[in-house]
């Protein structure tokens, strides 16, 4: 039995004022195991992106609790999220989102910096993170000289660094092309069977298919479902 | 991670290269303005004071209360000293020298032309000393014991008979016929003004004049430290004999030194806050780019914080920004002040040698200064780029990562 790494208690995300009140998220349960690898689904404008960003750490629920790793993230203040943030999720973007100005090597370490980590320790972890996603031969490249898949390894890269409990991926492979969206997935995957919990928010079902759970999100309402 | 911002600041300064750069002259404009005025004042300071301190030992005492005005002008309107007063003051502790400057009328007739002009004596010692910075058009001084010989002005020697007056001619002072013994350059404005002096020696005017009409004492001290007690003794002594509170007033070398440089330093302070505003303005430069580099790294920033980056660490890397930015202006704006105060030094000699100035003016530029201009460049790149970090670091993430 592996533990919870996420738990939701009656969370809902809501925008303006009654009686013009908006619910982007309505009170959800949610528990996802330690080693899950989750897809989400919906429409545009169902919740997904209100639900990443609430398990991200990056807003914070009108009501309701969320836990990772056992911490109520919903009392904590900013700069607590960040730590939060920094040492229990990566984040994977659709747009890869790398810093432009830093090259592969320097995005990887990035993440480790912020969280104090010596800089010998980090050069290394970083390259044998690359190594691991294929990228050994572009270590010194900018954003701007690589690929869309080249940059989304640097970014599972950059998201695995400080090892975290949990990977939000926010459709990795919607600015790909398949070939290497496929190849995204499978680099994902071998991840989650190293025992990371996988989250993926996505709306090719193709990909949802491969997950083992799905959760499906309708007008702010969260259900088990399957594709 | 002090070094890690440091690194990404670097980074994105590089990244916007040309934007960098501009912003980083205005900076360095105005530190050199600063750094050159600070400079050219330094300068004058001491040129000022090395002019000055060589006479530090002087004290004099003139009559009247409005204080010393015109150096060697002898034109007092409150009376004259007596052999008195001159007794006393030699009497006082601490007292190297005394002499007494004594003025009075003769009648002067050159090539048939009569005139009258006013007639200085002093001690030859003090007249060398107190004419050395002056510069003499032709002839030379007279020395000590010689008789009959004269000092004029440039106006006496060109303006006052129908002739010049050239070295070595005579002139007739009251029937007694008068050497020149040299002619002092033209004067203008400012500094000792002999143009229309006659200078003879105390003894010369005694025998001319009968009279001994004393208008200022010259004093020397033993020790320069002791020259301000000593002019409070000699001023209340002068005083006591004539029975009036303010019938003389004794002024120290120093004490005119120190005048002179306050106002220096006075002139020097305007001067800089004029340069000021040259910095303030490039401080509005460094906010105005680090609010553009805000809004166009608003998705970097989200990022960054998406990834774990605090509030802290956001502003501390666009404040490192800022001060990257103004320290090396500030470098830079130091290297061309050196060059500037150099330029600003040679405009005012030229200006000033139309004025027949016989001073050396070179900028000197001290450690203070540039240490100041250092902090300066420092504080206003903390201070310019605090609002444009303070507003990165409130971003919130999901509106940055979102923000196309």
């Amino acid at each position: 039995m592996s533990k919870d790494v996420i738990v939701t208690q009656n969370v809902s995300k809501t925008y303006g004022k009654p009686p013009l009140q908006v619910f982007a998220l309505r009170e959800t349960n949610l528990q996802i195991k330690q080693g899950d690898y989750i897809a989400i689904i919906g429409p545009s404008g169902s919740g997904k992106s209100t639900l990443m960003n609430l398990l991200g750490c990056l807003d914070k629920p009108t009501s309701g609790n969320i836990f990772i790793d056992g911490n109520d993230v919903s009392t904590l203040n900013e700069n607590e999220l960040a730590r939060i943030r920094r040492e229990k999720i990566g984040f994977i973007f659709q747009k890869y989102n790398l810093i432009p100005t830093l090259n592969a090597l320097e995005n990887v370490e990035l993440s480790m910096g912020f969280a104090g980590v010596d800089s010998q320790v980090r050069t290394a972890k970083a390259k044998k993170l690359l190594e691991m996603v294929e990228l050994s031969k572009r270590l010194t490249h900018k954003p701007s000289e690589m690929s869309g898949g080249e940059q989304q390894r640097v970014a599972i890269a950059r998201a695995l660094a400080n090892s975290p409990s949990i990977i939000l991926a926010d459709e990795p492979t919607g600015n790909i092309d398949t070939k290497s969206g496929d190849n995204i997935m499978n680099i994902l995957e071998e991840v989650n069977r190293k025992g990371e919990t996988i989250i993926v928010v996505t709306h090719n079902m193709a990909i949802a298919q491969r997950a083992n759970r799905v959760l499906r999100i309708q007008d702010g309402v969260v259900q088990e479902g399957h594709v | 991670m002090f070094r890690d911002h440091v690194k990404l600041a670097v980074k994105n300064l590089r990244h916007r290269m040309s934007r960098s750069l501009l912003t980083l002259l205005g900076i360095a404009i105005g530190i050199m303005a600063i750094i050159s005025l600070l400079a050219l004042g330094e300068g004058m300071q001491q040129a000022v004071t090395g002019e000055l301190s060589s006479l530090s030992d002087v004290i004099i005492v003139s009559t009247g209360g409005g204080g010393f005005s015109s150096f060697g002008g002898g034109g007092s309107t409150g009376g004259y000293f007596t052999q008195r007063d001159i007794a006393d003051v030699e009497r006082v502790q601490g007292v190297r020298e005394v002499s007494a400057q004594l003025s009075g009328v003769g009648l002067a007739e050159y090539n048939g032309k009569t005139t009258i002009l006013s007639l200085t004596g002093m001690d030859v010692v003090v007249m060398k000393l107190q004419y050395a910075s002056q510069t003499l058009d032709a002839g030379e001084f007279f020395n000590e014991g010689d008789q009959n010989k004269i000092m004029i002005g440039y106006s006496i020697a060109h303006d006052t008979f129908d002739a010049d007056v050239s070295v070595g001619a005579r002139i007739k002072i009251n029937g007694e016929k008068f050497f020149v013994s040299g002619i002092f350059g033209k004067q203008g404005f400012g500094g000792v003004s002999s143009d229309s002096i006659v200078l003879m020696s105390s003894r010369d005017f005694q025998k001319l004049t009968g009279q001994s009409n004393i208008s200022l004492i010259y004093l020397r001290v033993e020790n320069v430290n002791d020259a301000e007690s000593i002019a409070t003794t000699v001023q209340d002594a002068i005083n006591e004999n004539h029975g009036k509170k303010d019938f003389a007033t004794a002024t120290t070398m120093t004490s005119i030194l120190q005048t002179v440089q306050n106002i220096i330093g006075i002139l020097q302070l305007v001067l800089v806050g004029i340069a000021s505003i040259a910095l303030v303005v490039a401080s509005i430069g460094i906010m105005n780019t680090m609010l553009t580099s805000v809004m166009e790294r608003t998705r970097e920033i989200g990022i960054m914080k998406a990834i774990g980056a605090t509030t802290r660490d956001i502003m501390s890397i666009f404040i490192i920004e800022g001060m990257l930015l103004s320290s090396l202006g500030g470098v830079i704006g130091i290297i061309l002040g050196v060059f500037g105060s150099q330029a600003l030094t040679l405009i005012l000699r030229s200006f000033m040698s139309m004025g027949g100035g016989s001073f050396q003016l070179s900028p000197i530029i001290t450690i203070t200064s540039v240490v100041l201009a250092v902090a300066v460049s420092l504080i206003v790149g903390v201070l310019s780029s605090l609002y444009p970090a303070w507003k990165a670091a409130r971003m919130s993430p999901i509106e940055a990562v979102r923000y196309e």
